[in-house]
């Protein structure tokens, strides 16, 4: 593939992240992620990270925009209205300089390597031989569920219990 | 091939424009998508590194800590929208500030 198409794809992720968290509607918003998504799954596909390209487009691509898509729809809220110019402005300014300081370091490091040569198989070995990491990783994914679910039924537990007293 | 570089900058634009929203937006559905953006941006970063590293530990884990971090973003986020939902209800709003709330 051609550099300057790689190059638009990068500008292209960076404009869609732009859009996704500036677009009013939120359902417009899902959409620029979803493009995000797109865009740096082709990125990582040519850094010859095909495995991790392909998880990320289906767990940020799929799942995570469903469950956006889901909350979304659930709370009724399509459009964002709470725009705050001066936290805005901030933000910004925050922003703008810890970007500048850190391209600034980037740059100074002196990384200048072409890159291309990362393998799956490596990976997947260090993944096979390390079981700890992926219990642990269940581990983290069990409890952060149990706990998003339990917060759920306790909200419902209360609202009952309300209910009855009324 | 793409310049090391260059991949290192758009991963810091990445996390930059992830870390406005954190900073600079109201609806938890924004702050939410712009901690995404981050975990994103800082997976590009490991991949990029460890595409080309001569440290052989460093090569096998670069493409392994991006996969515990969507793991653990994963499950941030389903905690998060659980948050956002059960706010909803308490507060019908999607509002940051209306949160404290959730206490009462």
């Amino acid at each position: 593939m051609s550099l300057v198409i790689i190059y638009i794809f990068m500008i292209l992720a960076i404009l869609a992240a732009i859009f996704a968290l500036e677009c009013r509607r939120l359902m417009f918003s899902i959409i620029g992620l979803i493009a995000m998504n797109l865009f740096l799954w082709v990125l990582l596909l040519t850094l010859n990270a095909t495995f991790l390209a392909w998880v990320q487009l289906i767990i940020y691509g799929g799942g995570f925009t469903a469950l956006f898509v889901v909350v979304v729809a659930l709370t009724e809220k399509q459009r964002d209205e709470s725009f705050d110019w001066k936290r805005s402005v901030i933000a910004l300014g925050i922003v703008a300089a810890l970007m500048g300081v850190a391209i600034w370091a980037v740059t100074a490091s002196g990384l200048s390597v072409t890159i291309g040569t990362s393998t799956i198989g490596d990976s997947l070995r260090a993944l096979w031989n390390e079981r700890l990491t992926d219990l642990i990783l269940q581990a983290v994914v069990f409890f952060a569920t149990t706990v998003g679910v339990g917060s759920l039924f306790i909200h419902h537990k209360k609202k009952q219990k309300k209910e009855a007293k009324a | 091939m793409i310049e090391q570089l260059h991949l290192l900058i758009l991963g810091i634009v990445l996390f930059g424009v992830g870390l406005y929203a954190l900073l600079g937006k109201r609806n938890i559905i924004k702050i939410l998508m712009g901690i995404e953006i981050m975990t994103i941006a800082i997976n590009l970063v490991f991949i990029s590194l460890g595409a080309n590293s001569t440290n052989e530990m460093f090569t096998q884990f670069a493409q392994i800590f991006p996969l515990i971090s969507i793991a653990i973003g994963a499950a941030v986020l389903a905690v998060g929208l659980a948050i956002a939902i059960n706010n909803y209800r308490h507060a019908h709003s999607l509002d940051t500030d209306e949160m404290a709330t959730l206490k009462r």
